[in-house]
């Protein structure tokens, strides 16, 4: 009766993916897995820590690499993206475009030869704050653990140096897009949220002052993996943050930019302070707020914050950042609105709440589907073998994308059982 | 606890939590909204006012704004929980120019600069003597009777003018004067006695609206004077003119900066004709006025040049704003009937000035005389219900601004 004989298309490998196909595949069901990146884990991975419990994401990824290693039903296809679906729930015929890994893995690169490389590229998963060698491993805890080459960013000269000294057959520069095509009973769609283009706000001095940084930004610096080597520093002079602000709706809520609210930066934000709070204990903390929006158990961790006397809490919207005259410093313009008082007030440095922008905003699914304004999948409106979990649907935390994967698990299953 | 409850439950908690604040008298107040004025206020273009989420993004962009009690945050709240003597009270709706810079940022496009320029509009309804014609001046289905009264009134001057000059000993040029004039249609001593009589009238009224303005500063809870750093109303009033000659106001604003230049034109325009007409209806009594200076006025008299400069001045001003207006985006909104009135009847002004002056100098009869009357009755528009319309803007954004400096309030 079970039709375990097709697989499961789950697109996208960050934590919603990543659990609805271990879900599905511990219970008997073949599934396929397919991660744009070079590495599974996605947004999450980036986290230095995420709330409630402030456990660092790299315990909870252990343990579901593991299970993926371990289990023979899941296949993992990274640098990869759908490209065309056709086909009903319960038979999807789907084509998958694979880049170029040029990494073989059939011999280990030693690490004289990368420190040979000159060529460097903006590492993407540090968001930008520093580089990586051309030939690199996106992160310490990778999976597949395996080195990428980003050709763009080669050399000729290290591409000659690396034909010579690699063992051969390690790197295969003849290696092309290839593509493959799968057949699935069910997809299972976590195609995730990247965050607001910072860019965009001019008047926050993003781009301009090199101290304005955005959340996930704050995310790398506080972790030891990341650019700075967890010392949550001023960019521009590696000073030690004595006092920071952080900017809540930096872009959301906002007609002009997002209209949403993406509900965890609030929680993102207050997690974050308590970064600087236990990492720089003399540190003082500004949150600038429209509302504090912590829903259901989350309003504990911001009474606590609340408790916290280096921890101010200022009712007002930012409206601009300018740089200090001393060229380190920023100024933040904000009416306290409770006050009714206008504030210039200085800070070392100043974290944008950015919000979440569903993947789907432009690249859209190749297949028929619904979305709400702001590119969200409406989950409501896809009816067929096709489910959108995770930040591809609503934004959401970390906890209710796994849960929510799990679901699509079921419902996958399900559609498959009842499926033709 | 619904909606309006909760706004009132957290305002009366705003309140209580600032006891200690200087500018504005906060004492726990139990807010009875004004729902009619809210109604009002929507209807009369402040339609966005309901969005605002009291963000504060207005009053941070805003570059003239002060730093105690900044606006316009505080009055986006006081309009959406109908508090209409604080806002009618309040000077800092004055100090507001209209420029877009806070219903650009607005993440919400509540238009703050909407809101106000309604605010004003009710503020200069509310200071008008008497009131109820100053509603219906603001009423865009009393346009024919505005302009009516008027034509009426200048045609029954026209049509009594030889009775009315017998009466006065006035002598009516008749038949082919010497000089190719209007008299023998338009008596000088005609159209002066009755445009005197008239603007007298105005002038009456608009100092009556000024006091009442600014008893209502002097006993509003938005200012206390600062008495330990008293200031001279001269110094303040002298500062305000020059900070009106400069413009310097204008050039904060990012939005709308056509807006320093537009309305430099069309003042200093208005200037120069208000000027050269003073000059001609006084022209008898005026010991300067000899030479090129006597009235009528050749073509090259300095004075004609003047007036031709200041009406083509005040021409391209008002076609610069109604130009920028008509390209503002949907977050800048395009302004309330209030504003767009006053902008037409300055247009028509001017346009049926240059007409007529036109048709006079290529001699085409009657047509100059019909330009002339419609002239008439357009400048009688403009001067007589100054105090009813946006023109007050005049007098009140001045007050305001002499108050606001006579009182210690730290504007930009």
């Amino acid at each position: 009766m079970i039709n375990t004989n097709m697989p499961i298309l789950v697109i996208g490998g960050g934590i919603a993916g990543i659990t609805a196909a271990v879900d599905a595949a511990e219970v008997g069901y073949r599934v396929i897995l397919v991660e744009k990146e070079a590495y599974l884990g996605g947004r999450v991975l980036r986290m230095y820590r995420y709330f409630p419990k402030m456990c660092p994401p790299t315990c909870g990824f252990e343990i579901n690499s593991r299970r993926i290693r371990q289990n023979p039903r899941i296949t993992v296809h990274t640098l990869a993206t759908v490209d065309e679906i056709t086909g009903v729930a319960g038979s999807y015929t789907a084509k998958i475009k694979l880049q170029p890994r040029y990494v073989t893995g059939e011999h280990a690169i030693k690490d004289t030869i990368i420190n040979k490389l000159t060529s460097e590229r903006a590492n993407d998963f540090n968001y930008g704050l520093d580089t990586t060698k051309a030939l690199y491993m996106p992160h310490d805890m990778a999976y597949p653990p395996s080195y990428v080459l980003d050709r763009t960013a080669l050399s000729e000269d290290d591409e000659q140096m690396l034909k010579a000294e690699c063992p051969p057959g390690a790197i295969d520069f003849n290696m092309t897009e290839k593509e493959i095509t799968v057949k699935a009973g069910a997809i299972i769609v976590a195609t995730g949220w990247r965050p607001y283009d910072a860019n965009n706000l001019d008047n926050l001095g993003y781009g301009i002052c090199k101290n304005v940084i955005t959340n996930v930004m704050m995310e790398r610096l506080a972790a030891k993996s990341g650019s700075a080597g967890g010392e949550i520093t001023r960019p521009s002079d590696g000073k030690k943050i004595e006092n920071i602000a952080f900017v809540q709706c930096a872009g959301s809520r906002d007609k002009n930019h997002l209209p949403y609210c993406s509900a965890v930066c609030c929680m993102a934000s207050l997690k974050q302070a308590r970064y600087i709070r236990e990492k720089n204990p003399d540190a003082t903390v500004t949150i600038f707020y429209i509302d504090i929006r912590t829903i259901g158990r989350e309003e504990k961790f911001y009474y606590e914050m609340l408790e916290d006397s280096n921890v101010q809490f200022i009712k007002g919207k930012v409206a601009k950042i300018t740089q200090a005259s001393d060229d380190h410093s920023l100024v933040l313009d904000v009416e306290d609105t409770l006050s009714r008082e206008k504030l210039h007030s200085g800070f070392d440095m100043a974290v944008l709440a950015t919000g979440m922008v569903p993947n789907t905003a432009d690249a859209k699914l190749p297949y028929k589907t619904a979305y709400d304004e702001y590119g969200f999948i409406d989950a409501a409106k896809n009816t067929d073998g096709i489910y959108a979990v995770g930040c591809a649907s609503r934004p959401c935390d970390v906890s209710r994308a796994s849960k929510a994967g799990t679901g699509a698990a079921l419902k996958a299953i399900q559609c498959m059982m009842g499926g033709e | 606890m619904d909606t309006s409850e909760r706004t009132e439950q957290k305002a009366i908690e705003t309140t209580q939590k600032e006891p200690d604040s200087s500018v504005i008298e906060e004492e726990a107040v139990y807010i009875e909204p004004d729902v009619d004025f809210i109604i009002a206020l929507r209807k009369q273009g402040g339609d966005t006012l309901k969005k605002c989420m009291q963000c504060g993004t207005c009053s941070a962009t805003c570059g003239l704004s002060p730093d105690t009690a900044p606006f316009p945050g505080k009055e986006m709240a006081w309009a959406s929980w109908g508090m209409k003597e604080r806002l009618l009270n309040d000077p800092d709706v004055w100090l507001c120019y209209h420029c877009n810079d806070c219903s650009t940022r607005c993440p919400r496009g509540a238009k703050p600069a909407d809101v106000l320029a309604v605010v004003r509009q009710e503020s200069v309804i509310n200071n008008a003597f008497p009131r109820f014609f100053a509603r219906w001046i603001n009423q865009p289905q009393c346009i024919p009777l505005l302009l009516g009264i008027p034509t009426l009134l200048l045609t029954l001057a026209l049509y009594f003018k030889d009775s009315l000059g017998e009466a006065l000993g006035m002598s009516i040029p008749t038949g082919d004067g010497i000089i190719y004039s209007y008299s023998h249609v338009f008596p000088h001593w005609l159209l002066n006695s009755f445009f005197f009589f008239f603007s007298a009238l105005a002038l009456i009224v608009t100092i009556i609206g000024g006091v009442r303005f600014w008893k209502i500063l002097d006993s509003s809870v938005a200012y206390r004077i600062d008495k330990s750093q008293p200031r001279s109303l001269l110094k303040s009033c002298l500062k305000v003119l020059g900070n009106i000659i400069t413009h310097d106001d204008f050039s904060t604003c990012v939005a709308s900066r056509s807006r320093f230049y537009s309305h430099m034109c069309v003042l200093f325009g208005f200037g120069a004709l208000t000027f050269v007409t003073i000059w001609v209806i006084t022209s008898s009594i005026n010991p300067l006025a000899a030479g090129d200076f006597i009235y009528p006025f050749n073509f090259f008299s300095p004075w004609k040049i003047l007036a031709n400069i200041g009406g083509v001045s005040l021409l391209t001003g008002v076609f610069i704003m109604i130009w920028e207006r008509g390209k503002e985006n949907e977050q800048i909104g395009t302004g309330v009937y209030f504003d767009w009135a006053f902008l037409f009847a300055l247009i028509l002004v001017v346009v049926t000035g240059f007409a007529t002056e036109i048709l006079h100098y290529i001699r085409l009869e009657p047509h100059r005389h019909i330009a002339y009357f419609i002239h008439l009755v357009f400048v009688f528009t403009l001067l007589m219900y100054l105090p009813y319309s946006k023109f007050a803007h005049m007098i009140y954004r001045t007050i305001a601004k002499v108050y606001a400096e006579y009182s210690g309030r730290k504007v930009k």
